[in-house]
């Protein structure tokens, strides 16, 4: 299961949940198999990702895998390196790759982490190496269930409004992150065999539950901003699209980006405008974040 | 199709200062409002600029990656601006481990590489990074000198800097070729030398915004800013920015025997810059 999705994959997947579901078809088919060369002379074609004249996209990495992915965001195709090891291949499968399955397939995806407050879901957004993994792990070891790390992918269509749909309980960290967590990386997959990154496993603690989300907050890289949280307007709110959407520019590539501005308006309208704070840095800041969560889920 | 404009230099050496220069002249020579971030002239080797243009997540790549794909990423900014794109700069200019250009030289507009007495930069690097004085200067000579290794927060990617003599080369030797604008001409005739840079960069600049952008970015002013509003730069914990901004300054901080080490690394572009 992968946000609401039932997956079949020739690929392992070990950190996916098994699906719990209905008896529905597979929603989502993976297979090896052969990609074609780079997509040329599409609507989009660029060093790594092309989209060609019929709806599929092909991102590739050259040293990890070729993805092709169908129109519909039914169907990858992967065409792995030689010699590349699974983990590098899950690891560009689950980043861009399911941007492009999320954004065909009409959801929502946000460069942020989740985590369950009560009965509602509250997501931290921002660029990379801001500290959004860092964060939902820290609130994870506090008691918080994490509902997704680095990508939220939220059904702006859900009933009863906007719903994020869980991902898969693991938290991608860098080993000083869960050094400083008390965690040693003994044991822990890699990222990528030449990263000191990890991924850790959080399914004792995961919510498995789509949840409405009621919270969306911008985590500043601003030093200079206010402390506490800074509610900005429809407008404010939309100038920071880039940093708070996943790949957004893939949507002009893919040509979804009138359909994904406009989800993503309602969904300011619904949370109560975007929210921006001061990355926090410290434990002392971590606990003033951890005390705004009821707010943030009010 | 925008292309760019890269701000370059070794650190310490005024980058900052131009690009507040350029920030204001821009704006009409009008005050910078330092309880904001500047946004002008945003640093090349900025993760967030990868990710968006790249669609990608350059945070799983190895840093031999990110570097092939700061060319790329280059080509695509260009491609899809209309303005011309104004960068801060501090890697060498130099190729990606795949043999590519770091500056691709089909969409540079232009270049301006400051450059500083050594031992001044010495000794604000050390200032900056927390090092001790001799470490500066080993770090000014070493080679594979690189920075942004292992930022805490990975908001940047390596650079590389190589040695300050062999950083100052490289950008002399650039494709194109960059106006030089050395510190120390800079700090005795900034509004002149801020003009230049304008021309050379194709800043429609009146006297009036010159002599403006002069006044805003003043030293006992940013001293006086950074004081009231903080600003970080990368500097060490609890450390001033703008520490002193003073030419020849090294001769009352570093000992003969330091400042002599200085020369034996870099005398042969230190004399061909003037600086002995």
């Amino acid at each position: 299961m992968l946000c609401g999705l039932r997956v079949r994959s020739d690929l392992p997947l070990p950190g996916l949940l098994p699906w719990s579901g209905d008896d529905r078809l597979v929603d989502l088919s993976i297979r090896l198999g052969e990609v074609p060369g780079r997509l040329r002379d599409g609507p989009a074609d660029y060093s790594l990702v092309q989209v060609a004249e019929d709806g599929r996209c092909r991102f590739a990495f050259p040293t990890v895998a070729a993805y092709l992915v169908s129109a519909d965001g039914r169907d990858i195709v992967i065409a792995p390196a030689n010699k590349v090891d699974d983990t590098a291949i899950r690891t560009f499968l689950f980043g861009t790759v399911l941007a492009i399955v999320f954004q065909r397939r009409g959801l929502l995806p946000l460069h942020a982490s989740c985590v369950r407050v009560g009965d509602k879901a509250v997501a931290f957004a921002g660029d990379s190496g801001i500290g959004k993994s860092t964060l939902a792990a820290i609130l994870w070891t506090r008691g918080y269930q994490p509902l997704a790390d680095d990508v939220t992918v939220v059904d702006t269509n859900a009933h009863g409004g906007p719903a994020v749909l869980p991902s898969f309980p693991r938290l991608k960290l860098w080993r000083d992150s869960l050094e400083h967590l008390g965690h040693r990386i003994e044991g822990l997959e890699m990222v990528r065999p030449s990263l000191d990154k990890y991924q850790l496993p959080v399914e004792e603690r995961f919510c498995p539950a789509p949840l409405p989300l009621a919270g969306l907050v911008h985590l500043e890289m601003n030093r200079k901003a206010p402390p506490g949280l800074n509610r900005l307007s429809a407008m404010q709110g939309l100038a920071r699209l880039n940093m708070v959407l996943y790949r957004p520019r893939l949507m002009l590539r893919l040509g979804t980006q009138t359909q994904q501005m406009g989800q993503f308006l309602r969904l300011l309208g619904v949370v109560g405008g975007l929210q921006a704070l001061r990355r926090p840095e410290t434990p002392g800041e971590w606990g003033e974040v951890e005390a705004l969560l009821p707010v943030l889920a009010g | 199709m925008g292309g760019f404009y890269w701000i370059s230099s070794y650190p310490k050496s005024g980058n900052t200062w131009m690009q507040l220069l350029l920030a204001s002249l821009m704006a009409g020579g009008m005050a910078l409002d330092f309880s904001k971030t500047i946004g002008f002239a945003g640093v090349v080797a900025a993760v967030s600029d990868m990710d968006l243009f790249m669609n990608v997540e350059s945070s799983d790549l190895t840093p031999a990656e990110q570097a092939d794909l700061r060319h790329d990423l280059a080509l695509v900014v260009a491609s899809e601006t209309a303005e011309p794109q104004f960068r801060k700069v501090h890697d060498w200019w130099g190729h990606t481990p795949a043999g590519r250009t770091l500056f691709p030289p089909e969409v540079t507009l232009g270049s301006v590489y400051l450059v500083r007495d050594p031992r001044d930069v010495a000794v604000s690097w050390a200032h900056h990074s927390g090092l001790e004085l001799d470490d500066s200067i080993a770090f000014l000579g070493r080679p594979g000198a690189v920075i942004g290794t292992a930022g805490r927060w990975r908001d940047q990617f390596e650079q590389r800097l190589g040695s300050w003599s062999g950083h100052v080369a490289s950008w002399l030797a650039a494709d194109p070729p960059p106006l030089l604008v050395q510190y120390e001409r800079l700090s005795a005739d900034t509004a002149g030398v801020l003009s230049q840079v304008a021309a050379h960069c194709g800043i429609d600049a009146s006297d009036g915004a010159v002599a403006g952008a002069v006044e805003a970015t003043g030293f006992d002013r940013l001293q006086q800013e950074e004081k009231t509003h903080g600003f970080y730069l990368g500097q060490r914990r609890n450390r001033k920015f703008f520490r002193r901004g003073i030419v020849g300054s090294w001769r009352d901080t570093l000992s003969a025997a330091q400042a002599d080490r200085v020369v034996q690394d870099h005398g042969l572009m230190m004399a061909r810059l003037g600086y002995i």
